[in-house]
C-alpha cells in the first residue's frame, strides 16, 4: 500500500512539472466548477414559447413541426414589405418579437453571453433563465461533461475485463475476442452509436433516464474494443512475468490472478486512454446532436452540440437570405461560437492533462 | 510468399469480419418493432403503405381492420420465420445490395427535410446512396490528398528539427485539431472567408446578378439565378441544366468535376473543385492532428537507427540521408496509422456536408436520423452504416497491401 502511494506521489510530481498539463488541469477545474453551478439550475417547468416562421407563438414539443425550425431575424427599412416566411419586420408589426442580441449585461445574472433565438414573449416574467445563451451553456456543461465521464467509466470497465481475459488465456479465446474487436472497429463510431440509440428509442426507451442508459450502452458497445486491445497487449506481457508464475505455483486460481495481478498492472495505459477519451467524447456527442439527431429534446435539455446546431442553421439561413434579399441582418454568431469554444477548451485541457499523464507514467522519461 | 498470395489471403480474412458486421447490424435491426421493418424494407406496389398495422376497414371506415399490405410485407420479408433464417436472408440481401427502400413516412420520404430535397419515397436505398456517393468520394479524395501532402512533410520536418519552432507549431496544430469540433472549424472558416471577401451581402465573384460571396462557398453547385462571369455554364436564369437534376445529383457519373468536364463546362468543373477545398480542409485538419504525432514519432525512431548513422558516416549529404533513407522507412508506420484513422475519418462527413450545404452521402445519412421517431428512415440508416463499413474495410485492405508491398518482411513473415 505504501509503495503504491509513493508511486502516486511520484506521478503527481512529474505531472506538476509539466506546464501544459497544469494549464489543462486549471481549465478542467473551471469546468468542474461550472458543472457544479449548473446543477443548481432549476429544471424548467414552464413550456417555453417559440416563434415559428409563419405562425404566432407555439408551444414547444418534439412533435410540433415548428419545434426546430430555424428562423431568420432581419430588420427592414420601414415602409418595405416583409419578403417572406422567416423574416420579421421590426415592431410594431410583431410587438412581441424581441430580436436576439449579444449583450454583456442583460440584467439576467452574471456573465450573460447574449440571448438566443428562442425569445420569450415577456423576458421579465416568464422563465428567463431558459433563453440566455449562458444558461444554455451551463446546462449544456452539466449534460455534456456528465455524459462524457459516465461513458468513459462504463466503456473502460467492459473493455478492461474482456481484454484481460483475452490476453491472459490466449489461444482461441484470444482469437475470437480479437476478431470481434476487428468487427466493431470496422464500423465507424458515429454510425454505430446512432444505430444503437435509434433502435433503443424505437423500442420505446424515450424518457430522460432511459435515454441516458441507452447512450451509455451505445458508447460502451462502440468503445470497448479500444480498451480491450490496450489491456490485451499489456496482459500478454504481464502473464509472462515471474510473479504470475509464482502465483500459479502457489495455487492461485485464474480469477484471482487476473484480478490481483493482471488487471492492476495493465491499467496505466487505460488511465491515459480514458483521459484522452473524456476529451474526444464531447466532440462525438456534439457531432451527433449537430447533424440533427435528437438525443434529448432541445431546448428543454440542451447539449453543447444542439445549441450550436440551432445556431449554425440560423447562421447559414441568415447568410443565404440576407445578401440576396438586401436586408440588414442580425447574425447570432454567439450561438455557434460559444458552445464550440466550450467544447474546444474542454477537449484541449483534457488532452493536455492526458498527455502530461502519459509522460508522467512513462518510466523511460523519468530517468 | 508472393505478392498475389498475400493479397488473396488478406482479402479472404475480410469475409468473417464483413459477416460479423452484418450480424451486428442484424441484431440491431431485429430489435426494431416489426412495423418499422416492414415500412423500411418492403416495397409496396399499391397505394396502401405497409407502415401501419391497421387501416380503416373497407366495409366500415370507422373501424380498424388488419392491414393486408402489412401482412404480406411480413410474409415477404420472412419476419415470422426463425431468427437464423432471418439472419441468412439479411446476409444475402446485404451482400446483394438489397438494402430496403426509403420509407414513406420518414423525413426523406415525405421531402420535409427543410433543404429542398424532394421526396425520395419508394426508391431503393442502394440506388439513392449510389447517386450521392460519388460526391462524398470526391470530397474524401481531396481531403486525403491534403492529409498526405501536409502531414508527411510536416511530420518529417518536426522530427528532423525537433523542438524548434516548426515542431512547436505542429504540436499546436495537433492539439487544436484534436479538440476543435468540425462544425466550429467549418463555420469559422466559412464565415471568415465570407467576411474576408466583403461580407455576406457582397456580390459574388463567380456569378453576376444577385448572388453573394457567401453562396460562392456554400453549396455544391452555384445557386441559380447565376449569370456566370466566366465561361458559359448554364446555371443561369434558366436554372440548373438537364444533366444536373435540380442541383443535387449530376449525371452520368455523379462526380461533379468529371460530369462538368464531360459536358464541356470546364469553368464549372473548376468551380466545383474550389467548393470542395474548404470542406476538405476542415476534414483534413482533424485527421492531420492525429497523424502528425505518429509521423513525427516514427521518423524519430528511424533516425535513431544504425543504418542512418552509417549513411552519415559514409559522407552522404544530410538531405539525402533524410529523404532517401529515413523518409522511406518511416512511411510504413504512417500508412498503418492512416488505415487506422479511416474509421474516424467518416465522422466528419455528415457535419461538414451540413455546414457547407453539400449533397453527399453524409447529408443523406443526417436526414435519415434527424428529428423524432416518425422521421427516421431505417433503410437509409442501416444502408449507410453498411456502406461506410464496406469502405473502411476496403481501405484497410488497400493499406495492408501497400504495407506489404513496401515492407517485404510482412509478406515473408
Amino acid at each position: 500500500m505504501a509503495a503504491r502511494y509513493a508511486q502516486y506521489k511520484r506521478t503527481w510530481y512529474f505531472l506538476r512539472r509539466n506546464t501544459l498539463a497544469m494549464v489543462g488541469l486549471a481549465i478542467i477545474i473551471l469546468f468542474a466548477a461550472a458543472f457544479v453551478y449548473g446543477l443548481t439550475y432549476p429544471a424548467s417547468s414552464s413550456t417555453p414559447v417559440q416563434y415559428c416562421a409563419s405562425n404566432g407563438p407555439v408551444p414547444v414539443s418534439p412533435d410540433n413541426p415548428c419545434y426546430d425550425a430555424p428562423y431568420i431575424v432581419c430588420t427592414y427599412p420601414s415602409g418595405t414589405v416583409s419578403p417572406g416566411p422567416g423574416c420579421y419586420q421590426t415592431p410594431p408589426d410583431n410587438p412581441n418579437f424581441i430580436a436576439p442580441t449579444f449583450t454583456l449585461a442583460h440584467g439576467l445574472g452574471a456573465f450573460p453571453f447574449g440571448s438566443l433565438v428562442y425569445p420569450s414573449a415577456d423576458l421579465s416574467t416568464s422563465d428567463p433563465l431558459f433563453y440566455n445563451t449562458y444558461t444554455m451553456l451551463e446546462k449544456g456543461t452539466v449534460n455534456s461533461v456528465g455524459l462524457s465521464v459516465l461513458i468513459v467509466a462504463t466503456g473502460a470497465g467492459v473493455g478492461l475485463l474482456l481484454g484481460a481475459l483475452s490476453g491472459y488465456f490466449g489461444g482461441w479465446i484470444d482469437e475470437i475476442v480479437m476478431r470481434i474487436t476487428d468487427i466493431f472497429l470496422s464500423i465507424p463510431a458515429i454510425l454505430l452509436v446512432i444505430a444503437v440509440i435509434i433502435v433503443g428509442k424505437s423500442s420505446g426507451l424515450r424518457s430522460f433516464d432511459e435515454t441516458l442508459v441507452l447512450i451509455g450502452i451505445a458508447f460502451v458497445v462502440v468503445w470497448w474494443p479500444f480498451y480491450a486491445r490496450i489491456v490485451r497487449s499489456q496482459s500478454l506481457v504481464v502473464r509472462e512475468q515471474r510473479y504470475v508464475e509464482a502465483a500459479k505455483a502457489s495455487g492461485a486460481s485464474n480469477g484471482r490472478i487476473i484480478v490481483k495481478h493482471v488487471v492492476p498492472n495493465s491499467v496505466y495505459p487505460v488511465f491515459v486512454q480514458m483521459s484522452l477519451d473524456v476529451g474526444t467524447i464531447p466532440l462525438l456527442l456534439a457531432a451527433i446532436t449537430f447533424i440533427g439527431f435528437v438525443l434529448f429534446p432541445y431546448p428543454l435539455i440542451p447539449e453543447w452540440g444542439s445549441v450550436a446546431a440551432a445556431g449554425a442553421s440560423i447562421l447559414t439561413a441568415v447568410f443565404t437570405e440576407c445578401g440576396v434579399k438586401g436586408a440588414v441582418c442580425a447574425v447570432p454568431w454567439w450561438q455557434v461560437a460559444f458552445p464550440g469554444l466550450a467544447i474546444f477548451f474542454f477537449s484541449l485541457s483534457v488532452n493536455f492533462l492526458a498527455d502530461g499523464l502519459r509522460d508522467a507514467l512513462d518510466p523511460r522519461l523519468r530517468r | 510468399m508472393q505478392m498475389w498470395v498475400y493479397v488473396v489471403r488478406r482479402a479472404a480474412l475480410v469475409i468473417p469480419v464483413v459477416i460479423g458486421v452484418m450480424t451486428v447490424l442484424f441484431v440491431l435491426i431485429s430489435a426494431l418493432p416489426t412495423v418499422e421493418r416492414t415500412c423500411s424494407f418492403y416495397h409496396p406496389s399499391g397505394r396502401t403503405s405497409p407502415c401501419t398495422t391497421q387501416i380503416p376497414c373497407s366495409t366500415d371506415p370507422s373501424k380498424l381492420c388488419p392491414n393486408p399490405v402489412y401482412q404480406s410485407a411480413v410474409n415477404a420479408l420472412g419476419l415470422n420465420k426463425p431468427i437464423f433464417v432471418q439472419w441468412a436472408i439479411y446476409i444475402g440481401n446485404a451482400l446483394t445490395f438489397q438494402w430496403g427502400y426509403v420509407a414513406q413516412g420518414s423525413a426523406l420520404g415525405t421531402g420535409e427535410t427543410g433543404s429542398g430535397l424532394p421526396s425520395l419515397a419508394g426508391q431503393s436505398v442502394a440506388t439513392v446512396l449510389s447517386e450521392f456517393l460519388p460526391y462524398t468520394i470526391e470530397l474524401a479524395l481531396l481531403a486525403l490528398l491534403i492529409i498526405l501532402v501536409v502531414s508527411i512533410p510536416l511530420g518529417n520536418l518536426s522530427a528532423v528539427y525537433r523542438n524548434r519552432p516548426i515542431d512547436q507549431a505542429s504540436r499546436v496544430m495537433s492539439f487544436s485539431g484534436y479538440a476543435l469540433p468540425a462544425f466550429l472549424l467549418g463555420s469559422l472558416i466559412l464565415a471568415g472567408v465570407t467576411f474576408a471577401l466583403g461580407g455576406p451581402a457582397a456580390p459574388s465573384k463567380i456569378c453576376g446578378g444577385t448572388s453573394t460571396v457567401f453562396l460562392d462557398f456554400y453549396g455544391s453547385w452555384p445557386t441559380p439565378p447565376c449569370t456566370p462571369l466566366y465561361g458559359t455554364a448554364n446555371i443561369g436564369p434558366v436554372g440548373y441544366p438537364a444533366w444536373l437534376s435540380i442541383g443535387y445529383i449530376s449525371t452520368p457519373t455523379g462526380f461533379p468535376t468529371v460530369d462538368s468536364a464531360i459536358h464541356g463546362q470546364y469553368w464549372l468543373a473548376l468551380d466545383t473543385l474550389l467548393r470542395l477545398v474548404l470542406p476538405a480542409l476542415v476534414i483534413a485538419y482533424t485527421t492531420i492532428a492525429g497523424l502528425l504525432r505518429f509521423v513525427r514519432n516514427s521518423m524519430l525512431e528511424v533516425m535513431n537507427q544504425d543504418f542512418i548513422r552509417t549513411a552519415r558516416a559514409k559522407g552522404l549529404p544530410e538531405q539525402t540521408v533524410i529523404k532517401k533513407h529515413a523518409g522511406r522507412n518511416s512511411l510504413n508506420v504512417t500508412i498503418t496509422v492512416l488505415g487506422l484513422t479511416f474509421a474516424g475519418f467518416i465522422t466528419g462527413f455528415p457535419v461538414v456536408e451540413i455546414v457547407f450545404n453539400l449533397w453527399g452521402v453524409g447529408r443523406i445519412y443526417a436526414y435519415s436520423v434527424v428529428g423524432g421517431v416518425n422521421d427516421w428512415d431505417f433503410g437509409v440508416l442501416f444502408g449507410t452504416t453498411l456502406l461506410f463499413t464496406y469502405l473502411v474495410v476496403a481501405a484497410n485492405i488497400i493499406v495492408d497491401i501497400m504495407y506489404a508491398y513496401l515492407d517485404p518482411r510482412v509478406r515473408l513473415g
